[in-house]
């Protein structure tokens, strides 16, 4: 779809250790892709050319993983792949104290494109969606925004919490929206994703801004309910979003399911990321290694169950890795047992230490420490 | 513009023949090698490490391949403004077009490329070794000895050296005698086809040798020997380190396994020298819940559901549940079924090895398949093919596209 850009607000999301240097979006999932490489690789596949991704803070990690944007053919002439900075423009705000304000700071990136429309999306989720499809539905029903949902019929309340929850008729008009209420009245959570044209966008950013707002959903998408066409565009596969230690350990291990392996990643719409050049992984005359995910450039000597490994991560003999998730560079000394932890990058757990968590609190340990 | 310290160029041309069904749609330098790599990735990673910026890529048979992979070099960041890789297949001038006749033909029809970027050294590379060598260090000894050539050499077992090159030398490294494939070799230091020429010298050899009717246009059976017979200086330059020619079945399927092997005998985890290919990134690969892998490398894309033990699997394989892999080299997208036994095989990429078949297990030399490009009996299946449900293919065997 030529005629639609794609803007990406990146994910400011506390997930302590984990986000002390790097925004969530670009926190490694999977084994080897970012969290930002499935909203990314959609936008991509459905043929968007023009996609801004919208940072607050700790983007450096972002920066480096999309670099020229070449992995999603979007080292383009013209166009492509633009990292957006905060306070690019005369309109920002100096203390960024919500979305609106991120927009806000890119009102001249919206303001240049020439695209009619616009998908809007956080770079917190977790889904594969075909854009083409929504955008579609958006100018079948003529909408003015159309918002993608997934019903959660069936799950609790505390889990229902965690989401902006949309009521919706039969004929899929929304009727009201509601930021994580600890009381849902609806099961049908927003992944996240609007489509509207691009002027409803620049005006809404500039009309909210005037007015002193920070939050989109909160301040510009249920306060101007009764003005606009508003649409769902409801999602039947897998959605989720990351925000939270155990989510985020959750949608990690979801991807040992062959079901979720097979809907995200080898689907006609595949995920990008970065390739950065891994020898294959080895494995050992010892090892053992079972329902796990594992990225190139490993060694393994020792015992890995129920794990996701990313690149360059090394198991030495006799050390056990079960139900955890290790970042790349990780290396576990000889008869070290690790259970429900998820380290970060380069950390190193020296011989025969044992380091055990819980399957609702699973232990992070931070980018670099040895244990 | 300036000139450039030295160009290297990969005669990447042969045909291959003895690699059989491999290289019946592909280049030898672009068959796949090591689990995420092709021959030539070898060759062009070391110019890199190097610091040789620019690579002519010498090809004639099966192109296409080679030259979708290649594309414009940025894999191997050779994607540069002045330099960079070019692929260069031989073409038709305004006075006359025709195959590249040899090595040294195939550089003399490319002076014109060579002389855009006014080298002083040409550095001529073969595309079917494995080995990571430091061609800057050879360059450095080449400049310091003042020498026409430089050629690599290294030490072969003495009962192998009848089938090399091999150079005898004096005791300061210069060569004095070159014998071909000799009976009874004076000496074990092979020639391992990479040479240093001082530009401007290898341009007057090889316009001489064109223009010699009789020559058959190759380095080592005539230019070579026509400069040691000129009294040209000739200086050896000794390598030692692994070193592989991967021009059979039986070379390909052992240059595997040396990385496999505990230690390996040939290193490719090494930060400082990595191996760099074009390939784009995928799923990570998945290992089941009853899966066995042992000694072996698995790459990116991968769904193991059987036993792997000492081999080598490319990727997006996928090796159904129960199914036995062993002594084997897996090729890109190969799709194994259930119940599987594999034995001391090279499976050709895209292959399909249906339930319950059996390779590499029995003998049977009356087999239709049983062929002289399967040494030591292994069994090499052609990319694209399909073994049905069940079928039998004895140790030895070739089964190529019907």
């Amino acid at each position: 779809m030529i005629d639609t850009m794609g803007i990406i607000i990146a994910s400011n999301i506390n997930i302590p250790p984990l986000t002390d240097i790097r925004s969530a979006s670009a926190l490694p999932i999977a084994g080897g892709y970012r969290i930002i490489d499935f909203v990314l690789s959609n936008m991509a596949s459905a043929g968007l050319e023009n996609i801004g991704v919208a940072t607050e803070a700790n983007y450096s990690s972002l920066m480096d993983h999309i670099k020229s944007g070449s992995p999603w053919d979007l080292d383009r002439k013209n166009r492509g792949l633009n990292i957006l900075p905060p306070n690019i423009g005369k309109n920002s705000v100096e203390i960024i104290r919500g979305d609106l304000d991120i927009l806000s700071g890119i009102r001249e990136f919206i303001h240049r494109s020439r695209e009619t429309y616009v998908i809007l999306s956080l770079g917190s989720n977790i889904y594969s969606i075909d854009f083409n499809k929504v955008i579609e539905s958006h100018k079948e029903k003529q909408a003015d925004i159309t918002i993608v949902y997934k019903d959660l019929n069936g799950i609790d309340q505390k889990e229902l919490s965690r989401f902006t929850l949309l009521e919706v008729d039969e004929d899929k008009n929304i009727t009201d929206i509601e930021v994580c209420p600890y009381y849902p009245k609806s099961t049908c959570a927003s992944a996240d994703v609007f489509v509207m044209e691009r002027m409803l966008l620049e005006s809404i950013v500039d009309e909210c801004s005037a007015r002193g707002s920070h939050d989109f959903i909160k301040d510009a998408i249920a306060k101007k309910m009764s003005g606009l066409r508003m649409y769902g565009y409801e999602h039947e596969g897998y959605t989720d979003k990351i925000d939270s230690m155990k989510s985020y350990y959750n949608n990690n291990m979801k991807f040992l399911e062959k079901e979720m392996q097979e809907e995200m990643l080898k689907s006609d719409l595949p995920i990008y990321t970065k390739n950065r050049d891994l020898p294959p992984t080895k494995y050992g005359s010892d090892a053992e290694v079972v329902n796990s995910y594992i990225a190139d450039g490993c060694i393994i000597e020792g015992t890995v169950i129920n794990s996701v490994l990313s690149g360059n991560v090394v198991v030495k003999k006799g050390a056990v890795v079960k139900n955890s998730i290790l970042m790349q560079g990780d290396i576990i000394h000889e008869d070290a047992l690790l259970e429900y932890v998820v380290l970060d990058k380069e950390v190193e757990i020296t011989a025969a230490r044992k380091l055990i968590g819980q399957e609702n609190y699973p232990l992070p340990v931070a980018k670099g420490t040895v244990i | 513009m300036n000139a450039k310290d030295c160009v290297a160029m990969i005669l990447a041309g042969g045909q291959g023949s003895r690699l059989g069904a491999l290289t019946k749609n592909v280049a030898k330098p672009a068959v796949p090698f090591g689990g995420k790599y092709r021959i030539i990735d070898f060759p062009l990673s070391n110019c890199v490490h190097s610091g040789i910026d620019t690579v002519g890529v010498l090809t004639q048979y099966q192109p296409l391949e080679l030259n979708t992979y290649i594309g414009n070099g940025g894999p191997w960041d050779l994607a540069r403004n002045y330099g960079g890789v070019y692929v260069l297949p031989p073409y038709q001038s305004a006075k006359a077009g025709e195959w590249y006749k040899g090595t040294a033909n195939a550089i003399y029809q490319n002076l014109s490329f060579l002389d855009r970027f006014c080298p002083k050294n040409v550095l001529i590379l073969s595309g079917d070794h494995i080995y990571k060598m430091h061609y800057g260090e050879m360059l450095k000894e080449h400049k310091k000895s003042g020498a026409a050539v430089t050629i690599a050499v290294m030490p072969v077992p003495w009962e192998e050296a009848s089938r090399f090159g091999i150079m005898n030398v004096d005791e300061n490294g210069i060569i004095t005698e070159f014998e071909e494939k000799p009976a009874n070799p004076k000496s074990n230091l092979a020639s391992m086809g990479i040479y240093i020429f001082d530009y401007k010298i290898l341009k007057k050899y090889l316009e001489d040798d064109e223009r010699n009717p009789e020559s058959s246009n190759d380095f080592g059976k005539n230019v070579i020997p026509q400069m040691l017979g000129n009294g040209e200086k000739m200086m050896s330059y000794r390598f030692e380190g692994y070193w592989k020619d991967v021009g059979t079945v039986q070379s390909l399927w052992e240059a595997n396994m040396d990385l496999i092997d505990a230690p390996p005998k040939f290193e490719i985890y090494d930060d400082s020298w990595s191996i760099y290919s074009r390939n784009t990134a995928l799923a990570p690969q998945y290992v089941g819940k009853n899966a066995k892998i042992t000694e072996s490398t698995v790459t990116q894309g991968c769904m193991i559901y059987g036993e792997v033990s000492h081999s080598v699997v490319f990727s997006n394989v996928q090796i159904g549940e129960n199914s036995k892999i062993s002594d084997s080299v897996i090729m890109p997208d190969v799709k194994i079924g259930k119940n599987v036994v594999i034995n001391k095989a090279v499976i050709g990429s895209g292959a399909i090895i249906e339930d319950n078949a059996i390779l590499g297990v029995n003998e049977d030399e009356k087999s239709k398949y049983i062929s002289g490009m399967c040494t030591n009996g292994i069994v090499l299946i052609e990319g694209g093919a399909t073994i049905p449900a069940g079928e039998d293919i004895p140790k030895g065997s070739m089964v190529e596209v019907e």
